[in-house]
């Protein structure tokens, strides 16, 4: 009944999803805090820089492009583009390493 | 002159590896360490390329080990009797 050999359906079936389609809502919770010490970390070395008058392309690029977790759209945070799923979109966690990559940006109209 | 105190809080097992190498030219070589870089701009650059995995702080100046663990160090609540008279001298 249980243990390693439980007859599960991910287990014993083929093809069955073990990746819930969505987050949950702690999930989300994390995620938003992710994307908010990333702003934090970009905001801080930005400072340092003004204060140095050198600016550094990547942090300029990141500043145009990038949204801040507060600017972003609820789709955008937690779901992203994908061409192989019905309505071109799927969780943000089926992301491999999403929680350790930055992922905001989508193509525009979808 | 100013400098970033910059403390790795998620491991880069698992990701490519240019990040683990930027990760060493930083001189962060596991998890919760911390070091002290100067405020340049390809520290600044090297921090972009991990941000998701770094804390970063900017400070006046580098602390050494030692006195960043002073600071962890709680109060211990006591202090020696003895050295007490010194402690409380007012006479000066």
């Amino acid at each position: 009944m249980f243990g390693a050999f439980r007859p599960s359906g991910p287990l014993f079936g083929g093809l069955l999803w073990k990746i819930p389609y969505r987050l949950s809502r702690p999930q989300k919770y994390r995620h938003r805090q992710r994307l908010k010490h990333v702003d934090k970390v970009v905001a801080t070395v930005d400072a340092a820089l003004q204060k140095l008058g050198k600016p550094v392309a990547a942090v300029e690029r990141w500043k145009e492009e990038m949204p801040t977790e507060a600017e972003m759209l609820a789709k955008d945070k937690y779901t992203m583009f994908d061409k192989k799923v019905k309505k071109y979109r799927k969780g943000i966690h089926k992301l491999p390493k999403w929680t350790r990559v930055s992922q905001r940006l989508n193509p525009p109209g979808f | 002159m100013a400098y970033f105190k910059i403390t790795l809080m998620r491991s880069a097992i698992g990701l490519p590896k240019p990040i683990g190498g930027v990760l060493k030219s930083l001189g962060l070589r596991k998890r919760m360490a911390t070091v002290y870089q100067p405020v340049r701009q390809d520290v600044a650059g090297k921090i972009m390329a991990v941000k998701e995995l770094v804390d970063v702080q900017e400070v006046e100046k580098p602390l050494t080990n030692a006195e960043m663990r002073a600071l962890r160090r709680p109060d211990p609540g006591f202090y020696v009797e003895s050295r007490g008279v010194q402690r409380f001298d007012t006479t000066e």
